[in-house]
This record gives C-alpha cells, sequence and structure tokens, in this order.
C-alpha cells in the first residue's frame, strides 16, 4: 500500500531504535533487581529519613506546581488581553529562552539576585534592613522552578486561549459579557480540558528536578528523592539505598504520568506563538484591567529577565582572560559540545524509528502502535538519574564508568530528549500520512524523490526545532554528568557547578556566559540552519 | 433606514468605502465575489471592526451606530458556524442573549421557552449543542436572536453548512420570523435562490463597494458584466 519511508524494508531501522531505547531500560531494571535482595526492605521503610524525603519531594513539586501555574494563568490571560502590548514580544522571547536555558545559570542567576550578597540584598541594606539568608531550602527550590515552569505552562496555556475562535469573541462583544463572564463561558471551558495534563507535566517534571535541588535544597530538610539517590551512590556508597530509591521513584512517576494519561486533553508544547490573529475581546478597555495586565506582563518579564541580566552581568569581570585561557574550559566545552550535538542526533535517530514503525502499524496493528507510542515515553517513568544509576550499578562489574561515562551521558540525554523530539514531529509526520498518502500513491511519487520533495520540506521545521531543542537542553544538563563525573572529563554545567561550591565567583561568572551562550547558538544555529529561514 | 455614508475601512491589502442606504422591514441579500466586502460591510454594521476614517458614519434612523460598543448596537448576528457555546445546554446559550450573567427572572425564562417553541425546538432545552444536527444549532441561535429583540439581524452565510432542504426550512423561518417581528434581515449569500425567495432587495458588492442595488428579481436579468460574471452568466 504504501510506497514511502513507512514502507516494511524500512523496519530494519526500527527495530535499531527499539533497541537503543530498550536496552538501557533492561540493564538498569535488571541491575535493580540483583540487588533486591540485599536491601534492607524494613530498616529503609521505618527510616524517617526516608519519610522525610518522600514528604518533601511531593510537598515542593505540589507548591512548585501550584504557583507555577497559578501564574502562568495570570500571565497568559493578560497576553491574551494585551494582543498589541509593547513588550510581548519581549516576554515571549525571554520565555522562549527559558526553555533552553540550562538550570544551573538559572540556579547561578537566582542565587546572584536572592543570595546573602545578592542584588536583594544589598538593596533592603540600603533601605535599612539585615540581610536575610532565604534561598537555600524550599524558597530557593520554588523560585528556581517558578523559572522554567512559569513560561512552559504560560505557553501552553496561552494557545488555549487563543484557540478560541474569532465568532466566539464577537458573539461575546455583541452580548455584552463581562470579563468575569468571559472567563466563566469562553476562557475556562478552552483552559479545563488540558489543566489536568498541564498540572502532571509541571508536577513531574518539578518531581524528579535534580541540579536545582541538588544545589539549591541538599540538607537534611531539603532533599528529594533524586537527590537522595544522588547522595545514595556518591557519598554514601550504599547501592542498595540508592536502587530502594530509584524502586520508590520510578513508582511515584509511574503513577503520576498514569494519572495524568487518564484525565484530559493532550497538550501541544512547540507551537509558535507570535504570530496570531488579532482577536476582538471586550474586555480590552478597562482601565484597571489594562493595569493589573500589564503589571503582571511586567513582573513576568522581570522574573526570567532579572537572574539572566545577573549572570551576564556577573560574566563581565577581570577573570575573564584566566578563565578563557583555561584549558579546562574548552576541555569542557568541547565536551559539551560533544554530548549535545551527539544526543540530539541519537535522539532523532531514537525518535525515527519510532515513528517508521508507529505509521507502518498505524491501520494494521493498533497494540504494536500504541506499544511503539508509550516506548517514546519510558524515560518519564524511569527518571534520568534513575536510569543512570541503573546503568551505573549494572555495568560497574564490567566496565570503569568513568572511562565511558560521556557515552552514557549521550544515550540518557537521548532518551530524555525523546519525548520532546516525538511530541514536535509526531504530529507532521503523521499528517503527511494523512494528507499526501494517496496523492503520493497517484503520481507516483515514491522513494527518494518523496523523501526529498514531500517529506523534507514539510519536516525540515519540526526537525530543527526539536534537534536544537534537545541539544541545547544536552549540553546545559547537570544529572547524569553530576553521576559520572570525574575530574578528568568534564563537562561545562559540571565545572560551573564545581566553581560555585567552591566561591569562584568571577570564574562561576564567566563559565556561565560562555555556557548560556553556547546553549543559545547551539539552539538557533540548527533551528534556522536545519528549519530554514521560511515562514 | 440604514445609512452608511463614507464607511472606509482597510484589512491588510484590501480598501473597502461602503455607501448604503436600505429600508428597514425587509429581507436584503448582500451578494458580491468572495473577498469583495460582504462580510465587512456585516462586521462594521455590528461593530467587530471600525471604520479607519472620521468622515465615515453608521445610523440606523436618527441614531448613529458606529460609536458605539458592539453590545450596544441593535443587531443581532448569526455565523456560519460558532454561534453556540458547546459547553452550554440550549437553555442557557438562548438566556445568554437576556443576560451574559445566566441569571433569569421568572418572566425571562417564559420569553425564552417562547423563543424555543417558535424555533421549534421545544423540549430541547436541556440538550448540548453536539447533540443537535447543524439545523438545529442554527435554530437555537436563531431562538437567542429572539430573545434578544434588536431589530436589526445579521446572517454570515448561516445556510451553507446545511443540506438542501434543511437550507429551505431555514429560510422560510427565517422569512416568517422577520415578518412576526418586524425584522430587518441582512443577508450574505452565494445563493441566488435565497435571494429570489427571500430578499426584497439584493445589494452586489465588487472590490470593497457598492456596485449594484435594486429588487431581487431585476437582479438576476442584469446584463452588466461584473454580475453577469459572478452569476456564472458570461
Amino acid at each position: 500500500m504504501s510506497k514511502g519511508l513507512s514502507s516494511k524494508r524500512w523496519l530494519w531501522f526500527s527495530s535499531i531504535s527499539f533497541g537503543l531505547v530498550l536496552l538501557p531500560l533492561v540493564l538498569a531494571v535488571s541491575a535493580f533487581w540483583s540487588y533486591l535482595g540485599e536491601a534492607q526492605w524494613l530498616a529503609y521503610l521505618t527510616d524517617p529519613f526516608t519519610w522525610r524525603v518522600v514528604w518533601f519531594s511531593w510537598w515542593q513539586a505540589f507548591l512548585s506546581t501550584l504557583i507555577s501555574v497559578s501564574a502562568a494563568l495570570l500571565v497568559a490571560r493578560a497576553l491574551a488581553r494585551r494582543q498589541t502590548f509593547l513588550g510581548r514580544w519581549l516576554l515571549l522571547r525571554c520565555f522562549s529562552v527559558a526553555l533552553v536555558v540550562p538550570s544551573i545559570i538559572a540556579v547561578f542567576g537566582i542565587i546572584l539576585l536572592h543570595g546573602k550578597y545578592g542584588y536583594f540584598n544589598q538593596l533592603w541594606l540600603i533601605l535599612g534592613g539585615q540581610p536575610k539568608s532565604y534561598i537555600y531550602g524550599l524558597t530557593g527550590i520554588l523560585l528556581a522552578h517558578v523559572f522554567f515552569n512559569l513560561p512552559l505552562a504560560t505557553r501552553i496555556l496561552l494557545q488555549r486561549f487563543e484557540a478560541v475562535n474569532a465568532e466566539t469573541w464577537r458573539l461575546s462583544s455583541q452580548l455584552g459579557m463581562s470579563s468575569m463572564d468571559l472567563w466563566r463561558h469562553i476562557e475556562w471551558p478552552h483552559i479545563k480540558v488540558v489543566l489536568p495534563q498541564l498540572l502532571a507535566l509541571v508536577f513531574a517534571l518539578c518531581f524528579t528536578s535534580f541540579a536545582i535541588v541538588m544545589t539549591l535544597g541538599g540538607g537534611p530538610k531539603a532533599t528529594t528523592i533524586e537527590v537522595a539517590i544522588f547522595q545514595a551512590i556518591r557519598f554514601d556508597f550504599d547501592i542498595a539505598k540508592a536502587v530502594y530509591l530509584s524502586l520508590l521513584q520510578m513508582f511515584f512517576c509511574g503513577f503520576i504520568l498514569w494519572v495524568g494519561l487518564r484525565l484530559g486533553k493532550p497538550i501541544d508544547m512547540f507551537v509558535s506563538l507570535e504570530t496570531s490573529a488579532k482577536n476582538m475581546r471586550p474586555d480590552t478597555k478597562a482601565r484597571l484591567g489594562m493595569a493589573s495586565d500589564i503589571l503582571v506582563l511586567m513582573l513576568a518579564t522581570l522574573l526570567v529577565l532579572l537572574p539572566l541580566m545577573a549572570v551576564v552581568i556577573a560574566g563581565i569581570n577581570k577573570a575573564w582572560v584566566d578563565v578563557l585561557l583555561d584549558l579546562r574550559l574548552w576541555n569542557a566545552f568541547s565536551n559539551s559540545l560533544w554530548v549535545a550535538l551527539s544526543s540530539a542526533l541519537l535522539s532523532l535517530l531514537m525518535a525515527a524509528g519510532l515513528l517508521l514503525a508507529q505509521r507502518h502499524w498505524y491501520r494494521r496493528h493498533r497494540t504494536a502502535s500504541l506499544a511503539v507510542e508509550w516506548m517514546g515515553s519510558v524515560i518519564l517513568v524511569v527518571p534520568p538519574l534513575v536510569l543512570a544509576t541503573g546503568l551505573f550499578i549494572g555495568l560497574s562489574p564490567h566496565v570503569n564508568v568513568f572511562t565511558i561515562n560521556l557515552y552514557i551521558v549521550v544515550l540518557v540525554n537521548a532518551l530524555m530528549g525523546l519525548p520532546y523530539m516525538l511530541r514536535v514531529l509526531s504530529v507532521a509526520y503523521l499528517n503527511i500520512a494523512s494528507d499526501y498518502q494517496q496523492l503520493c500513491s497517484s503520481l507516483g511519487v515514491q522513494g527518494w524523490y518523496r523523501l526529498k520533495h514531500v517529506e523534507w520540506p514539510i519536516l525540515r521545521k519540526p526537525i530543527g526545532l526539536a534537534l536544537a531543542l534537545v541539544a541545547a537542553m544536552s549540553a546545559g544538563d547537570l544529572g547524569v554528568v553530576a553521576l559520572f563525573g570525574s575530574p578528568d572529563i568534564q563537562t561545562l554545567p559540571l565545572l560551573m557547578y564545581q566553581r560555585l561550591g567552591s566561591y569562584q565567583s568571577d570564574a562561576a561568572g564567566v563559565t556561565a556566559v560562555v555556557l548560556l551562550g553556547l546553549c543559545l547558538v547551539i539552539f538557533v544555529v540548527l533551528e534556522r540552519l536545519l528549519g530554514g529561514s521560511g515562514d | 433606514m440604514i445609512n452608511f455614508k463614507q464607511v472606509d475601512c482597510r484589512l491588510g491589502d484590501q480598501q473597502f468605502c461602503f455607501n448604503l442606504q436600505l429600508p428597514l422591514g425587509q429581507v436584503v441579500a448582500i451578494m458580491g465575489p468572495s473577498g469583495s466586502g460582504k462580510s465587512t460591510l456585516l462586521n462594521l454594521l455590528a461593530g467587530f471592526i471600525q471604520p479607519q476614517t472620521t468622515r465615515s458614519e453608521i445610523f440606523l434612523d436618527q441614531q448613529r451606530l458606529d460609536q458605539l460598543e458592539p453590545a450596544q448596537r441593535p443587531v443581532t448576528s448569526l455565523f456560519q458556524e460558532h454561534n453556540l457555546f458547546a459547553h452550554m445546554t440550549v437553555f442557557n446559550n438562548l438566556a445568554l442573549g437576556i443576560r451574559p450573567s445566566l441569571k433569569l427572572t421568572a418572566d425571562e425564562i417564559a420569553q425564552v421557552e417562547a423563543a424555543l417553541s417558535q424555533v421549534g425546538l421545544t423540549g430541547l432545552g436541556e440538550r448540548l449543542p453536539k447533540q443537535l444536527s447543524g439545523g438545529q444549532r442554527q435554530r437555537v441561535a436563531l431562538g437567542r436572536a429572539l430573545v434578544r429583540r434588536k431589530p436589526l439581524l445579521l446572517l454570515d452565510e448561516p445556510f451553507n453548512a446545511l443540506d438542501p432542504a434543511l437550507r429551505q426550512e431555514m429560510a422560510a423561518l427565517v422569512k416568517s420570523l422577520s415578518q412576526q417581528h418586524q425584522l430587518t434581515v441582512l443577508l450574505v449569500t452565494h445563493e441566488p435562490k435565497d435571494a429570489l425567495e427571500l430578499a426584497e432587495t439584493v445589494v452586489f458588492i465588487h472590490q470593497g463597494k457598492v456596485y449594484w442595488q435594486g429588487p431581487s428579481k431585476d437582479f438576476l436579468q442584469q446584463k452588466d458584466q461584473y454580475i453577469k460574471a459572478y452569476l456564472g452568466q458570461s
């Protein structure tokens, strides 16, 4: 039937993808399995430390989600109402940047602003107050989580506001609806369908967040399960405890995913928001609403912009010559670049194989197609650090894991990027099948020509975006790398983390700017180069 | 009388300028090629888009409309689709026309029930729009127009999504309701049959201007090249 890329002779390629996705998983789980006997279950279960960690994991994720999503509702509504607001472009740009800012950079920016010697405390000092230390612990974790998740949630919600059709807005203005009526009759019904999955997504991201909790929390009062796993391996050398905590984490993540998938409508994350049709709403003229919207938008812009500006300012210091001449920086730089590009490419290969199989089975074998779809989300149930822990345990008897650490980092990062990759690519890819399948068959456009004239022009934009996203995220990743990091093999985020930890603030500032620059350049170059400049 | 005086408007590359007088209490068919400005004319009247220049004026008899908010204008619009709120019952969709807060008095509830029966939907008040056929949904929208009691009814290709039999039925309903309630109906349509059967007057729009206006029976006999091209007679 189909003569395009979905034809049967390409399925061997899919099996490579299956292997790449499933093998690490099997290895990790079997490593856990072999340790099950050694775990002192009762001791762990009754250990108050475990319960404190579990409680804190849920509590910080709950608060982060609540704050991020409710603030995002305000910001998205303000954006929807102020379609001609001058700062709109800047805000949307900042929010896009926040998607690819490495977590260690955000943490650094937040420390520069809120730390004991940060800008806010200095301002407070001028006003006559005493400097306060408030960011280490829950406050700092919440600040960092809001920094990342407010922009993400806003993008998703804004799309829903903009999905309201023009007729409905016209109707509402003819019926003389107040702002409250609009919320009740139009906006809330549109929002509430995506809310369960959005809440689950943000919750899962905060629940499994590692670098932020490690840097801003970490004390006995502010440790999450992820960080506790890390500490069990790196500090306590208690593998059995790490296994126990990993299983606990997998159970919780599976539960969150299961709840999220059962409720509401799937969300679409990566739609461009900057060119939207102007809709006519009847509630844009009230003075009070206008003032409050602009206040909300300015605060949201500052939330993202101030930490980034603080980082850039911190990077301008006298240490820059020394730091830039230091070979360790360039060693880390080239490692990070290599990790970024390899992870993105590997992730794309995995995604391509899965999508080929999914399309092949789409009509013939619903269950198989669904199973393939699920395979891409494995990393959501087995979070990166848990997977890395499994690989660490499973591989260490056979090889020196510290010599192959970058390969593992690449593999785990590619798997981490896979859900994003699939989200971006699958709609476009499966649409080609439904939109052009018959046309291509009837014209006899197939094989190479179909790839060149049909698939590539349509897919290059999503491919560019997906590669850019995964590469930038991998370049800034500080999770897996921390677990496997050794003094010999550095990446930029790891170097940054060490400099932050040893109070080399000038060197940290320069390193931060280099890392931020690398992520942004990778993102822009890949997106533009592959995606083309087109519409 | 509805009076458009030099109503200028610009949308993208297109420039519109409407001068038009229409008597009240009639059904008027607005016809013309796609993109000529038929919907724009209705949108200007409803206040969904603003005239571009200050010399533009729109009157209903002595009342100046163009400076009013859409909700203050004496018009009800009916679109091709999306006239209803999908999550709301038929009854509430009508009730919105009286008060967006949906808090109705006993008297107003009776008005809604009466309107439902006039559009032939008695007993379906508790249904959701998705449980209705396309034709029934447009009837709900017509019902809301009745409870709003505005003298002008603007229909933008409201029957396009309906099959021929339903179309005829809806057209007949619009005709009888407009006579009963002395409504002035402006109907954008591509169907010469609608113009002949429903409308007393035809307004032909061409390239952003009112090009021809007259009794509907004369419209189909026109020898003008643009009208003939539009009707496919050339």
